[in-house]
C-alpha cells in the first residue's frame, strides 16, 4: 500500500510578524512533510489570509480548513473550558502543563470536549511564562488597580475586573496611541521578544512581571476530526511528532531570544517591576473564586477543572522539593554575583 | 408583471425603512463612541460591552444599509464604459449584473451565514472579553442583511425588466448614476 | 488545460473585465471570486468546503473596530460641509493675504491645511472651499485654471495631514500603529504645503496677472478689526481641531473615538451657529450610512475575490513576481509607485488600499523596507488619485459646486501642475526617507550589552522557612 498524497491548509491565529509563534505552525508543516517524504503537505497561512485569527476554531469545526494553529483561550466565549488547553491565571508552568497534557491525562479529559466541536487538539508550541505588561504608572498596592484601564483579554480580564480593573479591549491599531497619551493605563502582550516589536517601552515604561495569567501558554493545533480520522496511521504519527517537536522548538526559541530582548528593552527605557505581593495574593484568590463560580454553572468546566486542579496540587508538592530548591539557590547565587560585579 | 411590480414596491418600502434604522444607527454609534471616551476619562469607568456595541451598530449600518443603497443606485461602479452608454444599454448591464453577479453572490452569502449564526445561537456564544456581549445578535445581522439585499436585487431586476418592456413601474427606480461622495 | 499557475493572472484579467462592465464594484468583485471559485472546484484546486470560509471573513470585517472611523469622519464631513464653518475662516484669511498677488491662493492652501487637520476625508474640504472661494477668486480676476487647481489640491491635503482615514486604513493593512503613521506623515504634509506655497509664489512673480491682489475697494478695514475677524473665524476650527487631535493628545479618546468626538463637535457647532436643522441632520446621517455601506460592501466583495485568490496560491505568485523585480528596494519602490499611480486612474483609494496594498505589504517587508515610510509614501501617491483627470474625485466634487462658466476642461487642465507637484513629493519621499522617519521615535541610545538583568527575588523571607514534609 503506497502512502497517498494529502494537501492541507493551516490557518494560523498569528500574524507572520510574530515569527516565534507563527513559526511554530510552519515548523509543524515542515516536519510533517519531511517525515512523510513530502506526501503529506500542509501550507500555513498567517491570520487573516484565509480566515481572521479569532475565527479559526469555527473554520476547523466546519471543515473549511483542515487545521489551525492557535491559542485555545481565544475561544473562552464559546466555552470557558477552552482555557485549560491554553492557559488559566495561576495555572501551571510549561513543564507541568506539558506533563498534564501529554502524560497526566489532560488531553484525554479534553478529548470529549473538543469532539463536541468536531475537533482534535494537539499541543504544538509554548511561550513559557509571560510578562505582566506595560504600565504608565507604578502599581504599589492592590488599591492602585481601582479604575486602572488595562487592555487585557480573556480570563485575566475577568479576574482583574473583580479587583476593580477596567478591562478595555480597544482596537489593535489604537493601543499604541492610547497607551502613549494615557487613554488607557496599561496593556499586556507576550514576553520581551514579541513585546519589543510593539515599542510600548517608549510610552509605558513600567514593565511588570510575572504575567501570572499565563504561567505558560500552550499553543494548539486544532484539526477537523473527520479529516484527522481519514489520515493514514503514518501521517497521524508524523503530525503528532511534529507538534511535539514544535513545542520544544518554540520554547527553545523564546528562551534564547527573550534575555537579549529584555536587555534591549531595558536599554530602551523599560523599568522592570514585580507585581506587589498583595496584588498577587488578591488576584490568586479572585482567580480561584472565579473557577468555582464557573464550575458551578458549567459541567464540562467543572470536570476538567477538578482533574487539572488535582494534577496541579500533586505537581506543586513535588516541584517544591528538588526543582524549586535548586532554582532558588542558583538564582540567589547569581544575584549575589551580579551585585558584586556592579 | 403587475404582481411582480407589487412585490417590488413592497420590497422598496421595507428596505427604505431598514435604511432609516441604519441611519439612526450612525448617530447611535457616534454618540456611543464619544460617550465611551468621555465616561472613561471622567469616571475611569467603561466596559467591554460598550466598546463592543459600537461595532454591533457598525455591522447594523452596513448590513441594513446596503439594500437601501442599492435602491438609490449608490454602490460605486467603474464608469469608464458605463458612463457613456445609452439608458437602454445601462438597463441591460444592470439586468445582466443582477442576474449573474448580485443574486447568486448574495444568495450564497445568505445561505452560508445562516449556520454561522445558528451555531453561535445554539451554544449561546459570548464575547471572550471580560464583560463583553452575547454574540448571536450581531451574527444574525449577516444573513438578514444578505437576504434583504438579495430581495432588493430582485426588486431592481423587476423594475428594470419592466422598463425594458416599456412599462413605467410606478415604483421609484433610480437609473441615474453619480459617483458617491467620499 | 488550465493549471494552478495560470489561475492568478487569469483572475486578474477576469477582474478587469468584470469591473469594466460597469456593474457595482462590490458585487462584481464577489462575482469574479465566485466564478473562479467554482472553476477551481471543477478543476480540483480546492473543494466546496473551502468557500465556506467566507462567513468568517465577512464577520472579521464587521468586527474590525478601526473601520468605525469611516462613518465617524464621514458624518463630521457631511455636517461641516453644510454648516458654513469653512466660510467664516476663508473670508477672514482671504482678507488677511488679499493685498499681495497670489494672496487668495495662499489663503486657500492654508485653510485647506487647517480643514485637513480637522477631517480625515477629502470631500468636505473640497466642497466647502469650492463653494466659497471659487466665486471670489473668479470675481477678482484669478486665472480659471489656477483657481480650480489650488482648491482641488488643497482639499487633498486632508488625506495626508493627520487625522486621516487613508493613513488609518494603510496602517491597518500594513500592520503598523496609527500613531506611527500619523507621526510619519507630518514631514511630508509640511513639505507639501511648502511646495504648494512655493508654486503660488512662483506664479505670482512670473505671471502676476494670473493671481492678482484684491482691488483696494474689496479690502475691508485693516488692523485690529481684521485680526479680530480672522480670530473669530478661527475659533470653530480650533474647537474641532481640539476635539479631534486634542482629545487624542490629552488621552481622552482613542484615534477611533476622536472621529466620533469630532462628529459630535461638528453637530454642536452647527447648533450653536443656528444652522442645525432636521433636514440637514437627516441628510448627513443618510449620506454617511450609504457611504459606509458602499465602502464596506466593496470589502465584502473583495474578500470573496481574495479568498479564492489565496486558494489558487495567488499570494505566492505575487510574491514571486514582485520580489524578482530588478533593482531590489529602489526598483520595487519605483515599480510600485508607477503601478499605483496608473491604477489610480480607474480605481479609487479604497479599492487600492484593500485590494493592492495587502499584496505589496509582505513583499516590502521582505525587502527590509520600513513599512511606516512605505505606507506614508503610498498615501502621498494616493493623493494623486483624487487629482487625476478624468476620474479624480476632487475634480468631481469641484465640478459639482463650480458655476457653469467654469469649463470641465479648465478643471482638468488646472489639476495638472498640482498633480506634478504631488509627484515631486513622491520623488522627494523616496529619495529622502528621513522626511518620514525623522518624526518617528529614535530610542534612548543606551547599549543593551551594558545592561545586567538582576531583579530582587520575590519575598525570599517567606521561603527561607524550612519546608516540612510529613
Ligand atoms: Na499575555
Ligand atoms: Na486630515
Amino acid at each position: 500500500q503506497t502512502a497517498p498524497e494529502i494537501r492541507w491548509r493551516l490557518a494560523s491565529s498569528f500574524p507572520r510578524s510574530l515569527d516565534t509563534i507563527y513559526g511554530a505552525g510552519e515548523h509543524v508543516a515542515k516536519r510533517v512533510a519531511a517525515l512523510t517524504d513530502n506526501r503529506f503537505q500542509i501550507r500555513a497561512f498567517p491570520a487573516g489570509e484565509l480566515v481572521p485569527g479569532l475565527q479559526v476554531a469555527d473554520a476547523v469545526q466546519n471543515g473549511t480548513v483542515e487545521c489551525a494553529h492557535t491559542a485555545s483561550y481565544y475561544f473562552v466565549g464559546k466555552d470557558p473550558t477552552f482555557a485549560f488547553d491554553g492557559a488559566v491565571p495561576f495555572g501551571m508552568n510549561m513543564r507541568q502543563t506539558n506533563a498534564w497534557l501529554q502524560q497526566g491525562g489532560g488531553r484525554d479529559v479534553l478529548k470529549e470536549f473538543f469532539a463536541t466541536y468536531n475537533m482534535v487538539s494537539i499541543p504544538a508550541g509554548n511561550t513559557g511564562a509571560q510578562m505582566g505588561g506595560w504600565f504608565r504608572k507604578e502599581i504599589k498596592t492592590v488599591k492602585d488597580l481601582e479604575g486602572l484601564k488595562f487592555r487585557v483579554g480573556g480570563f485575566a480580564g475577568n479576574v482583574l475586573q473583580k479587583l476593580g480593573v477596567v478591562p478595555q479591549q480597544i482596537a489593535g491599531g489604537d493601543i499604541y496611541p492610547a497607551l502613549e497619551k494615557g487613554t488607557i493605563d496599561a496593556a499586556e502582550w507576550i514576553g520581551p521578544y514579541d513585546d519589543e516589536k510593539l515599542g510600548f517601552n517608549r510610552v509605558a515604561p513600567f514593565y511588570y512581571y510575572p504575567g501570572w495569567w499565563e504561567g505558560c501558554l500552550n499553543l494548539s493545533m486544532f484539526i477537523n476530526k473527520a479529516k484527522y480520522e481519514e489520515l493514514p496511521q503514518l501521517y497521524k504519527e508524523a503530525l503528532e511528532s511534529a507538534c511535539r517537536d514544535a513545542t520544544i522548538e518554540t520554547m527553545a526559541k523564546y528562551d534564547v531570544q527573550n534575555p537579549p530582548a529584555l536587555r534591549r528593552l531595558i536599554a530602551g527605557g523599560a523599568q522592570l517591576r514585580p507585581f506587589p505581593r498583595d496584588v498577587m495574593q488578591a488576584s490568586y484568590k479572585a482567580a480561584f473564586e472565579l473557577y468555582d463560580e464557573t464550575a458551578a454553572k458549567n459541567e464540562t468546566f467543572k470536570k476538567v477543572y477538578a482533574h487539572w486542579k488535582a494534577f496541579r496540587d500533586e505537581q506543586y508538592g513535588w516541584f517544591r522539593v528538588a526543582e524549586y530548591s535548586f532554582d532558588q539557590f542558583v538564582y540567589a547565587m547569581y544575584g549575589q554575583e551580579a551585585q558584586a560585579r556592579r | 408583471m403587475g404582481a411582480l411590480l407589487g412585490f417590488s414596491r413592497a420590497m422598496d418600502r421595507i428596505n427604505t425603512s431598514m435604511g432609516v434604522v441604519a441611519y439612526w444607527l450612525v448617530l447611535l454609534a457616534v454618540v456611543t463612541s464619544a460617550g465611551n471616551a468621555v465616561v472613561r476619562y471622567a469616571f475611569s469607568y467603561s466596559s467591554n460591552a460598550w466598546l463592543e456595541v459600537q461595532w454591533y451598530f457598525f455591522a447594523g449600518i452596513v448590513m441594513l444599509g446596503a439594500a437601501p443603497t442599492l435602491l438609490r443606485n449608490e454602490h460605486v461602479r467603474v464608469d469608464l464604459v458605463f458612463g457613456n452608454l445609452s439608458e437602454r444599454k445601462r438597463l441591460w448591464v444592470d439586468v445582466f449584473g443582477l442576474v449573474l453577479f448580485l443574486l447568486p453572490a448574495m444568495g450564497l452569502m445568505a445561505w452560508m451565514t445562516w449556520p454561522f449564526f445558528l451555531d453561535s445561537f445554539q451554544r449561546m456564544e459570548e464575547s471572550s472579553n471580560a464583560g463583553g456581549l452575547i454574540r448571536w445578535p450581531v451574527k444574525l445581522i449577516l444573513p438578514v442583511g444578505f437576504v434583504l439585499i438579495w430581495l432588493q436585487g430582485l426588486s431592481e431586476l423587476i423594475k428594470r425588466v419592466a422598463l425594458l418592456r416599456g412599462i413605467r413601474p410606478d415604483a421609484e427606480v433610480v437609473t441615474e448614476y453619480h459617483r458617491p461622495d467620499q | 488545460m488550465v493549471t494552478l499557475e495560470m489561475m492568478p493572472p487569469l483572475m486578474f484579467g477576469g477582474l478587469v473585465i468584470f469591473l469594466l462592465i460597469g456593474f457595482p464594484v462590490a458585487f462584481s468583485l464577489a462575482a469574479v471570486g465566485l466564478f473562479f471559485g467554482f472553476f477551481s472546484i471543477e478543476l480540483g484546486f480546492f473543494t466546496t468546503a473551502y468557500l465556506g470560509n467566507l462567513p468568517f471573513r465577512v464577520f472579521g470585517i464587521m468586527s474590525n473596530e478601526l473601520l468605525l472611523s469611516i462613518p465617524f469622519f464621514t458624518l463630521m464631513g457631511a455636517v461641516l460641509e453644510r454648516c458654513g464653518l469653512a466660510e467664516d475662516l476663508l473670508e477672514g484669511t482671504g482678507q488677511l493675504f488679499g493685498k499681495i498677488p497670489g494672496g487668495l491662493a495662499v489663503a486657500v492652501v492654508l485653510v485647506g491645511a487647517v480643514l485637513g487637520a480637522i477631517t480625515g476625508t477629502v470631500a468636505a474640504s473640497v466642497i466647502a472651499m469650492g463653494m466659497i472661494s471659487l466665486p471670489v477668486m473668479l470675481r477678482y480676476g484669478y486665472d480659471m485654471r489656477i483657481a480650480t487647481g489650488v482648491i482641488a489640491a488643497s482639499g487633498t491635503i486632508a488625506q495626508l495631514i493627520p487625522p486621516s482615514l487613508v493613513l488609518i486604513l494603510l496602517g491597518d493593512q500594513l500592520g503598523k500603529s496609527v500613531g506611527d503613521m500619523y507621526a510619519g506623515a507630518i514631514g511630508p504634509s509640511l513639505l507639501q504645503i511648502s511646495l504648494f506655497l512655493l508654486f503660488i509664489a512662483g506664479v505670482a512673480i512670473l505671471q502676476p496677472h494670473r493671481v492678482p491682489p484684491l482691488p483696494p475697494e474689496a479690502l475691508g478695514p485693516r488692523g485690529w478689526p481684521l485680526y479680530w475677524r480672522v480670530i473669530k473665524g478661527m475659533v470653530p476650527s480650533i474647537v474641532l481641531i481640539f476635539l479631534v487631535l486634542g482629545t487624542i493628545f490629552l488621552g481622552l479618546a482613542t484615534p477611533t473615538e476622536a472621529g466620533a468626538m469630532g462628529a459630535c463637535g461638528a453637530i454642536l457647532l452647527a447648533a450653536i451657529n443656528r444652522r442645525l436643522t432636521w433636514p440637514l441632520m437627516r441628510q448627513a446621517m443618510e449620506n454617511t450610512m450609504r457611504l459606509t455601506a458602499m465602502v464596506i460592501f466593496i470589502l465584502v466583495g473583495s474578500t470573496v475575490f481574495s479568498l479564492v485568490f489565496q486558494g489558487v496560491d495567488g499570494g505566492i505568485w505575487i510574491e514571486h513576481m514582485l520580489s524578482h523585480l530588478p533593482g531590489g528596494q529602489t526598483g520595487f519602490l519605483i515599480f510600485v509607485n508607477i503601478f499605483v499611480f496608473f491604477l489610480a486612474f480607474f480605481l479609487d483609494f479604497f479599492e487600492i488600499v484593500f485590494i493592492v496594498v495587502p499584496l505589496l505589504g509582505p513583499v516590502a517587508a521582505k525587502l527590509d523596507i520600513n513599512l511606516v515610510w512605505f505606507g506614508v509614501l503610498l498615501c502621498v501617491n494616493l493623493q494623486t488619485s483624487f487629482m487625476h483627470p478624468p476620474f479624480g474625485f476632487a475634480l468631481f466634487y469641484l465640478r459639482g459646486v463650480a458655476p457653469k462658466t467654469v469649463l470641465t476642461r479648465d478643471i482638468y487642465w488646472g489639476a495638472i501642475p498640482w498633480l506634478c507637484l504631488q509627484l515631486v513629493l513622491v520623488a522627494i519621499v523616496i529619495l529622502w526617507p528621513e522626511s518620514v522617519t525623522y518624526w518617528l521615535d529614535k530610542g534612548t541610545g543606551v547599549d543593551p550589552g551594558s545592561v545586567v538583568i538582576d531583579v530582587p527575588m520575590p519575598d525570599m523571607n517567606d521561603e527561607a522557612a524550612p519546608l516540612i514534609f510529613k
